[in-house]
């Protein structure tokens, strides 16, 4: 497993984290105090920021080759998911409720900042999701050398 | 069904034939990760014009001594 994979790996494991812990805090939040205080519970979404930790704790190793040609596609295309993902999260979260509630109807601004946030954060799992797979078929062959 | 690869290779004989080198000693001549080494060897990855060039040199090699074209039976 290369480092971009053990990258990957990491944001995965925190994206999972951050869902699991904010869904059960919510869910307990819901059955003792209800909606609006329950939504508190998504603040453990910000777990999620600890992903970003990977650069630091996975070095790049100075005596080898640590990105390639291939490498570099395979980051290319699941930027492209990612980013293409990322879009069309972002575009229906503004298409829907205008079609659902019609042009003259109201929201909150708060959904201004958690659509932001679901395009960022969709944009870092399906990259990671995109590497995994691109590379997932070679690391089962790794003891072949 | 797995399409057949047009680029074949020779790169696994060729490092047995070469004092049986491991993938990381010919990814380190050709510049580049042994994952990548294998994802070559396994037809599942073809090289960029100039990869192929370092890898044929690491073998003192041709080119098309080491690298093949297959088309599709359909000719395309």
């Amino acid at each position: 497993m290369n480092r971009v994979q053990k990258m990957a790996w990491w944001t995965l494991t925190w994206a999972g984290i951050a869902f699991v812990s904010s869904g059960i805090a919510m869910t307990v939040m819901y059955f003792i105090k209800g909606f609006p205080a329950a939504y508190a519970g998504s603040a453990f979404l910000g777990l999620f920021g600890l992903a970003g930790l990977s650069p630091i704790l996975f070095k790049k190793d100075p005596g080898r080759v640590g990105c390639d040609e291939r490498d570099r596609l395979i980051n290319h295309r699941a930027a492209l998911a990612a980013f293409t993902t990322s879009y069309l999260v972002m575009g229906m979260a503004c298409m829907i409720p205008f079609f659902v509630m019609g042009p003259n109807a109201n929201i909150s601004i708060i959904w201004g900042p958690l659509i932001f946030m679901a395009g960022g954060i969709t944009c870092f799992v399906v990259h990671s999701v995109a590497i995994l797979i691109q590379y997932g078929s070679d690391s089962r062959q790794e003891t072949n050398a | 069904m797995t399409p057949v690869p047009e680029i074949t290779n020779q790169i696994r004989r060729l490092r047995f034939e070469n004092g049986e080198i491991s993938q990381q000693t010919l990814a380190d001549r050709a510049g580049v990760t042994r994952q990548t080494i294998l994802a070559i060897e396994a037809n599942k990855y073809s090289p960029s014009l100039a990869l192929a060039f370092r890898i044929a040199r690491a073998f003192n090699r041709t080119v098309e001594e080491v690298f093949q074209f297959a088309p599709s039976p359909d000719g395309s």
